[in-house]
């Protein structure tokens, strides 16, 4: 019988998974119709149409709208025989942050310097040529060393990197004892434009992480310079205005065109996180792993919070923020449970509740000074802690104490209901 | 500390606590999990409280940890109000079906599949495979 209801739950677990999947590969394969543009233009629409007529460099997309991502063809005509590199970038802002603890080349210090931003475009890409496809799979193999700057120059697309390069970055010099009292340190001075573009770029990739996600050799350029290219708005990317831009050399740019991306229920986006996500996901995965975790006797917030980063394009800064209060009320429903009967030791629970309190206070400071990859790195260990603490009380010795352990609890809980009872009386 | 918990009295090595609270409360804290799993075992086997004492404290312990966690999360702009109004009623909800499930399987099984289960998830996070 026991063996039946477990196998029922790990049945039904797969079988959400599979649903939930086989909806992301439904929207993946079938993009929603999007109107074309001759039928649903923008009111900025006309009024972009003369400023391009200025402009030397032209191009054309085929469609404006799209729901919930798609691909947008764009056109054009360029100076025969030179490279066209085309800028997508998001209106939509996401917050960025990196901290710089790598010894300086110059001085042989670590900074430790937090650069933080709340304008970095929700989603950014530059479409380079299709003939540097070799270039970008050499940068891709680099790993997660890879340098953004360096990239830009090697496919000679810095000439199309702007929207990013103008954001406000505040500075903030870390100190041991700032970081020990949980402060973000002092704030420094503002940097000038080409240090703030050169910081950009480290923040571009500390968001994006991955060459594919702001490159991409889709340009085709013809030899008498008309250019074709594929611009693919990924499902999953913020709702908005995106601005579409390509871009010859430092003097042949295109005016931008504007692109709308419409997301439509149960796709929802999260500003903070910058992802649109179909809420049934998340929401099926934390049902599944609360009711798990109830019974393994552990939160669910360990087997979780990985999840949550590894499937969905999550910061791990958002992920920690926002599971951590769903804990608070069942946590503060189990408190008010026990103290009706006087199951707490308050002298013991606040004592040792100080010393949390303090740490609670510094963790948080750490969880944005540390980069997706460390998260994944040492939640790894932590998960394999756990497993081994796991494993310990499976083991014979452990279950024969905890069975007499429980038998007592059972007897002082009684007591205590009793008790409880008697005085409500 | 001596501590007193239903005519019984205990030792506590209330420095030992605090350390190792303090320590979990920052891992737990900084990768946003309650830290539970840690803190039962830290009670019972490094302070050797029984269990009975250690089941409400412990929680009310981890619950300061949490609202200090919260907090601070918040105010770094680490919380996500979409995100959290998905995420709470499943979580509530799981809270309500769990102990309709418990009651039919045997925790000595879920143990076992929840200790597989945490290795493989490990050894993905250590980008073993």
């Amino acid at each position: 019988m026991k063996r039946y209801w477990l196998s029922l739950i790990v049945a039904l677990g797969a079988t959400f998974f599979m649903i939930y999947q086989s909806t992301l590969l439904a929207q993946q394969s079938t993009p929603s119709p999007a109107p074309a543009a001759t039928e649903a233009k923008p009111e900025t629409r006309p009024e972009e149409k003369k400023v391009e007529a200025a402009a030397p460099l032209e191009i054309k997309l085929d469609k404006t709208n799209l729901d919930n991502g798609g691909t947008i063809t764009v056109t054009g005509q360029a100076p025969a025989g030179k490279p066209v590199y085309i800028e997508v970038s998001a209106d939509q802002k996401v917050r960025a942050s990196r901290f710089d603890s790598e010894v300086d080349k110059e001085t042989g210090k670590r900074p430790y310097v937090l650069y933080m931003t709340h304008e970095m475009p929700a989603s950014y890409k530059i479409y380079v040529p299709t003939t540097q496809k070799d270039d970008l799979d050499k940068i891709k193999k680099e790993g997660s060393k890879w340098s953004y700057s360096q990239a830009l120059k090697d496919l000679g697309a810095d000439v199309a990197y702007s929207a990013p390069g103008k954001i406000k970055i505040d500075r903030y010099q870390a100190t041991l004892m700032g970081s020990i009292v949980g402060s973000r340190g002092d704030l420094l001075p503002a940097m000038d434009d080409k240090e703030n573009k050169k910081r950009s770029m480290q923040l571009v990739k500390a968001r994006f992480r991955s060459p594919g996600k702001v490159f991409s050799p889709t340009v085709d350029v013809k030899p008498d310079g008309t250019f074709t290219a594929k611009v693919s708005i990924e499902p999953g990317s913020a709702p908005g205005k995106y601005s579409v831009r390509a871009v010859v050399d430092k003097d042949l740019k295109s005016q931008p065109a504007a692109v709308e991306n419409v997301v439509g229920f149960p796709i929802i986006y999260m500003s903070n996180a910058g992802t649109s996500i179909n809420l049934l996901g998340p929401f099926l995965l934390t049902l599944a792993i609360s009711i798990f975790g109830v019974l393994m006797g552990a939160g669910g917030g360990f087997i979780l919070n990985p999840l949550l980063v590894s499937i969905w394009p999550l910061p791990h800064t958002v992920v920690a923020g926002t599971v951590m209060p769903t804990v608070l009320f069942s946590q503060g429903s189990g408190i008010y449970n026990y103290s009706k009967i006087k199951f707490i030791s308050w002298k013991l629970g606040v004592a040792i509740g100080l010393a949390m309190l303090a740490g609670g206070f510094i963790g948080p400071k750490m969880t944005e000074l540390i980069t997706l990859d460390q998260y994944k790195f040492v939640f790894g260990w932590i998960l394999v802690i756990l497993a081994g603490l796991m494993f310990w009380q499976t083991t014979p010795g452990y279950l024969e104490k905890n069975k007499k352990e429980q038998a007592i609890l059972k007897e002082f809980k009684k007591r205590a209901e009793e008790a409880a009872k008697a005085k409500g009386k | 500390m001596i501590v007193e918990f239903w005519g019984q009295e205990f030792k506590v090595n209330v420095v030992l606590g605090c350390i190792g609270g303090f320590l979990i409360a920052i891992v737990s804290s900084m990768f946003g999990f309650g830290g539970g799993p840690f803190m039962v075992p830290l009670m019972t086997v490094g302070l050797g409280l029984p269990m009975y004492v250690v089941v409400g404290s412990s929680l009310l312990a981890i619950f300061f940890n949490t609202l200090m966690g919260t907090a601070r999360h918040y105010q770094f702009g680490n919380f996500d109000a979409t995100f959290f109004l998905v995420m709470f009623p499943a979580a509530i909800l799981g809270g309500f079906i769990a102990p309709q499930i418990a009651k039919r399987i045997s925790p000595l099984m879920v143990k076992r599949v929840a200790c597989a289960g945490l290795l493989i998830l490990a050894a993905n996070l250590l980008g073993l495979f």
